[in-house]
């Protein structure tokens, strides 16, 4: 980094301090603390206490400039400012960095500052610097800048460096001759005698004809906001496609394909999703109806949809919309996924799961579900996707839009899925409740995993399923049930009440009630399972049974009873 | 050929410590509300009695303004230059809303010869009303003898709280560097376009700072001396036409422009979108381009892509920013009509830019005035003009037209007249005063005995002799080519 320094006297032409019209101090000083804020620019963001700090050094320094002048003229060479030819501040290196260098090599000869520069234009200023720093060649120079910028209070006397060698105009070269004054005079008698004749309009001399009325003010006033509000983007890639359809030359579709191509990639590069929606459901049509679509143009073109619904471009968009500050609106995020193939479903489903800023996630799952709501059987399909997170995902909007399509696919996860593939399964299965779904329950009461069995069980018992009744009595009286936790036997029971109807009652009452070969009771879960059982069981047979432990000393079958009477659940 | 000068030029930007950009101030404001009060004022002395209600009411307004912004500022003046208005040294812009009223108060004050025009925190209702009264009695006289009368008019009236005084002489020195300047810019538009469209033909790409730059130098010019610029647009060389053209209707758009209201920023992507309305004919075969006898239809056919060729070519021209979008729907669309004939025929449906409608205007009145391989013969400008105006079958934006005739004249700038004294002359700018359309002034160029006179001398068509009669009066549009005159030595 250069730093800047004091000018040394031998560095300075020959000007008299007492020819300046003040001493140069202040100046210098303004230089110094606006170097470092330049500086501070390139190193802290706006709202950085030193970057602010600097700022207010700055207005600091030119108030003792403006207490002498209302206007600062200050001169670039390609190491020095210069103020009335007094070196103010001198970089000798021609770096990037350099103040005076970074005006001198884009033309800058001359900056002239006025009073109220430092209120709002300083800040202006110092961002242009930081742009220009950091500018490619081939981008806007520091004069570009500064012309945009459109300041107020600050001037500048450039040297064109591109076109300074442009010879000025001195006319045309003769080619014509010019008129006798004879003819001329007589060509002038001539017009004007047959002008006399009326040949003038006077229409044309009413000059309130060519004013604009406010009706037409107006239409100009919208007109222009209309320019400034259209999106570009789409209509340009509007009048692609219109050449490509008209124009049939390979050499010109295969331009504009590659053009195409280019604006799909920025577009998705910049978020800029309703034109990239726009172009996904305008390729079809492109290719549909252009005359003479060769097979290859029509592969290249119209497959834009497939590839960009292919895993690697779609993930990069998702990645790039989770780590972007700046998030598309929902409907051109919705607009552009509901063009994509319905092979992007896997890749936004496996994504959903992995984004970590919560509004993008918002507006990916929205997307995501209308897309998956078009296309049924790739979301069936994608139940039984390797990747778990994609079929855990589809499993859960197979349940949440009641996809009975999926079940047979569901089904068979629950038959080999691992663990909570399966549990995932039950659930979508639940929340699809049809008799399908509560079928491919069944044989799920006997799976190896408790919470699956218990949340298979619950959901058929709600649904009174009578498809299960058999198996769910055989575990009732099994004895392998007899070894669960409480929770899980009070699950089946409850289930089993809830089906089983008064010819369950007597086995109930017998386990609840009744006395062993010794006169021992049953186990007491086991007594309030059955309580419970009882309790889904209306009439008053089970009532009764349920009134005979009522006086039960022992505390867990009693509550239950309590309960059950009550004729609550768990 | 003349050798480059070697000399470095600065250039001075016409960024203006009073410029906009800063926010709307006070000052802003309040001089924007002067002004459409002093408009209303000077309509309601010019349409009723002064003792109408309205009228009295409209001064009261215009009281009630002048001593708001003296309260604040302390100060009131009004400076008229160029078309431009001052409030206390703040400049005004003109647009859409304020279009009219500026137009009017300009007219009046360059009428009366007017240039800055002060009051005094004393300033009363009856003040005024003898300030509007006398402006608008100023019959046939030249502006500077009209500011001797209101002035006299004025202390006669007891008139002290306004003081007055005549437009800044600008010095011959100042005149020629601007003018100076504009033929720099006018030279450096055409070099750099023809670098641009060699650049495009030959599959390179083309240096985009340099585009911006002269884009920027012309909206500069416009903005500040419009004049000098449209002038230059009379420079119709046959061998440049491809671009000359350009920059002519990238000249003639920012001007129009400019008189729609547009903003510094807008201005420049209207003159992009113009310096590239023809871009596509650099795809198109010279020998096509060139070809003076009539064209076949293959051939038709080629030129008439040039459009669609436009956007494609400039999809060559990026530098590292974004592709001129703007520039695209302007190159696509300048030769659709309004109902979307015309060509290239779109497929999908779409609405024409404003822009693509005034460069549209500005490449139809520019290319019939010139002349080319296939038209040998241009039309006058005037012809041109109602043409434009009055033939719905081009297809061109009514209102845009409206305004461009606003802009130019009804006499265009450059268009050669016949003078009722059997003088010859060049319109050398639209009349400052509105209700002038058809009084330009005029550079006359030749005598009654038909002696050609270089440069000549600038007279302006409304001032009338003492009996009220004009001067000189045209009585016809004609073709240099007859006298053997090129207009573009008159503005060069």
């Amino acid at each position: 980094m250069t730093v800047p320094h004091r000018p040394s006297s031998a560095a300075t032409p020959a000007v008299r301090l007492e020819d300046l019209p003040f001493a140069p101090a202040p100046v210098e000083e303004l230089l110094r603390v606006f170097g470092k804020a330049v500086r501070a620019r390139q190193l802290y963001l706006p709202n950085n206490p030193v970057y602010r700090s600097a700022l207010d050094s700055v207005r600091a320094a030119f108030a003792p400039i403006w207490r002498e002048t209302d206007d600062l003229a200050l001169t670039f060479t390609e190491t020095d400012v210069r103020w009335f030819g007094h070196v103010a501040l001198s970089e000798p290196t021609k770096a990037a960095d350099s103040l005076p260098w970074t005006f001198f090599k884009d033309g800058v000869r001359e900056l002239r500052v006025a009073r109220g520069f430092e209120d709002q234009e300083l800040v202006k200023l110092l961002d242009i610097l930081q742009r220009v720093r950091k500018a490619a060649p081939e981008e806007d120079d520091l004069l570009t800048m500064l012309w945009e910028a459109d300041f107020a209070n600050l001037r500048y006397r450039y040297v064109d460096l591109g076109t300074e060698s442009v010879a000025p105009l001195d006319g045309v070269a003769a080619d014509v001759q010019p008129a006798a004054p004879g003819e001329v005079a007589q060509a002038v008698r001539e017009v004007s005698e047959a002008s006399r004749s009326g040949v003038v309009n006077m229409q044309d001399f009413d000059a309130t004809l060519h004013f604009l009325d406010e009706s037409e003010l107006g239409y100009l006033r919208r007109e222009i906001e209309r320019e400034y509000a259209s999106d570009l983007r789409q209509n340009v890639l509007a009048i692609l496609l219109d050449i490509f359809e008209s124009q049939e030359a390979p050499h010109v579709r295969e331009e504009i394909t590659e053009i195409i191509e280019t604006m799909m990639l920025l577009m998705l590069a910049s978020g800029e999703l309703r034109g990239v929606a726009f172009l996904l459901s305008e390729v079809q049509a492109a290719v549909t109806r252009g005359a003479n679509v060769t097979a290859q143009q029509r592969e290249r073109l119209g497959e834009l949809p497939d590839r960009l619904s292919a895993p690697e471009p779609l993930g990069q968009l998702l990645q790039s919309l989770d780590e972007s500050a700046d998030l598309p609106p929902q409907a051109a995020l919705s607009a552009m996924i509901t063009e994509l193939r319905p092979a992007a479903l896997e890749t936004l489903f496996g994504w959903i799961g992995r984004l970590r800023n919560p509004a993008v996630r918002t507006l990916v799952e929205g997307a995501a579900e209308r897309l998956a709501a078009g296309n049924l059987q790739e979301l069936a399909r994608l139940v039984q996707a390797n990747e778990s997170t994609v079929a855990l995902e589809a499993m859960r909007r197979c349940g949440a839009m009641k996809t009975t399509a999926a079940v047979p696919a569901i089904a068979r996860v629950l038959a080999d899925g691992a663990t909570p593939m399966r549990q995932a399964a039950v659930h979508a299965l639940t929340a699809i409740g049809t008799p399908g779904a509560m079928q491919a329950l069944e044989r799920t009461i006997d799976d190896a995993d408790r919470d699956v069995r218990m949340a298979a069980v619950r959901t058929l018992g709600a649904s009174k399923h009578r498809g299960v009744f058999a198996r769910l009595e055989q575990a009732v009286k099994g004895r392998k049930l007899r070894d669960a936790d409480l929770t899980e036997k009070m699950a089946f029971f409850e289930a089993y009440g809830a089906m089983c109807g008064d010819g369950g009652i007597a086995y109930l009452d017998s386990l609840l009630n009744g006395k062993g070969m010794f006169g021992k009771r049953q186990d007491p879960e086991l007594r309030a399972c059955a309580a419970m059982a009882l309790g889904r069981i209306d009439g008053k047979k089970a009532q009764a049974a349920l009134q005979q432990s009522a006086g039960e000393k022992d505390i867990v079958v009693r509550n239950a009873v309590s309960r059950a009477m009550r004729g609550g659940g768990e | 050929m003349t050798a480059p000068r070697a000399a470095k030029r600065l250039t001075l930007t016409m960024t203006s410590p009073a410029g906009e950009g800063a926010g709307d101030s006070f000052v802003r404001q309040k001089g924007r509300a002067f002004i459409f009060a002093l408009y209303g004022a000077l309509r309601a002395v010019k349409l009723y009695p002064v003792g109408n209600d309205l009228v009295q009411r409209a001064l009261e307004d215009l009281t009630a303004v002048a001593r708001e912004i003296l309260a604040s500022e302390h100060e009131l003046e009004l400076r008229v230059s160029g078309e431009f208005i001052f409030v206390n040294g703040t400049r005004l812009r003109l647009d859409l809303d304020n279009y009219a009223s500026f137009s009017h108060v300009l007219s009046v004050f360059r009428a009366n010869g007017i240039g800055v025009l002060g009051a005094t925190e004393a300033v009363a209702t009856r003040d005024w009303q003898m300030l509007l009264a006398v402006t608008q009695t100023g019959g046939g006289s030249a502006p500077e003898d009209r500011f001797h009368a209101v002035l006299d008019k004025l202390e006669a009236g007891g008139v002290s709280t306004l003081t007055l005084a005549e437009p800044g002489e600008e010095s011959g020195e100042e005149r020629e560097a601007a003018k100076e300047r504009a033929k720099r810019t006018y030279a450096q538009s055409v070099a750099v376009t023809k670098d641009l469209m060699t650049s495009v033909r030959l599959g390179r790409s083309p240096n985009v700072k340099r585009i911006k730059r002269v884009v920027q130098g012309i909206v500069d010019q416009i903005l500040n001396e419009e004049t000098s610029m449209v002038g230059l647009t009379t420079i119709r060389d046959y061998d440049e036409y491809t671009f000359t053209h350009s920059v002519n209707v990238c000249i003639f758009s920012v001007a129009l422009g400019k008189r729609l209201g547009l903003s510094k920023l807008q201005l420049y992507d209207l003159g992009m979108a113009a310096l590239f309305h023809d871009i596509g004919k650099s795809r198109v075969p010279l020998v096509v381009l060139n070809k003076s006898g009539g064209l076949t239809d293959e051939e038709w056919r080629t030129i008439a892509a040039h459009p669609w060729l436009g956007v494609l070519a400039l999809f060559q021209i990026r530098g590292s920013q974004e592709f001129p979008y703007r520039s695209m729907v302007v190159a696509v669309e300048h030769h659709m009509k309004a109902d979307l004939t015309g060509y290239p025929k779109p497929v999908r449906p779409r609405l024409l830019s404003v822009f693509s409608k005034i460069v549209a205007v500005a490449d139809g009145f520019d290319a019939a005035t010139s002349r080319r391989a296939y038209q040998t013969v241009p039309y006058s400008p005037a012809e041109v003009m109602k043409e434009l105006r009055d033939n719905p079958r081009r297809g061109m934006d009514p209102v845009v037209v409206k305004a461009f005739i606003n802009l130019t004249g009804i006499y265009p700038i450059g268009t050669v007249v016949v003078l009722d004294t059997f003088e010859l002359g060049i319109v050398h700018a639209v009349n400052p005063l509105s209700e002038m359309l058809a009084r330009p002034v005029v550079r006359v160029i030749s005598d009654a005995q038909g002696n050609m006179v270089r440069p000549g001398t600038l007279v302006d068509l409304a001032d009338r002799a003492p009996n009220g009669e004009f001067h000189r009066t045209i009585i016809k549009t004609e073709n240099p080519d007859r006298y053997g005159i090129r207009v573009s030595d008159y503005f060069t």
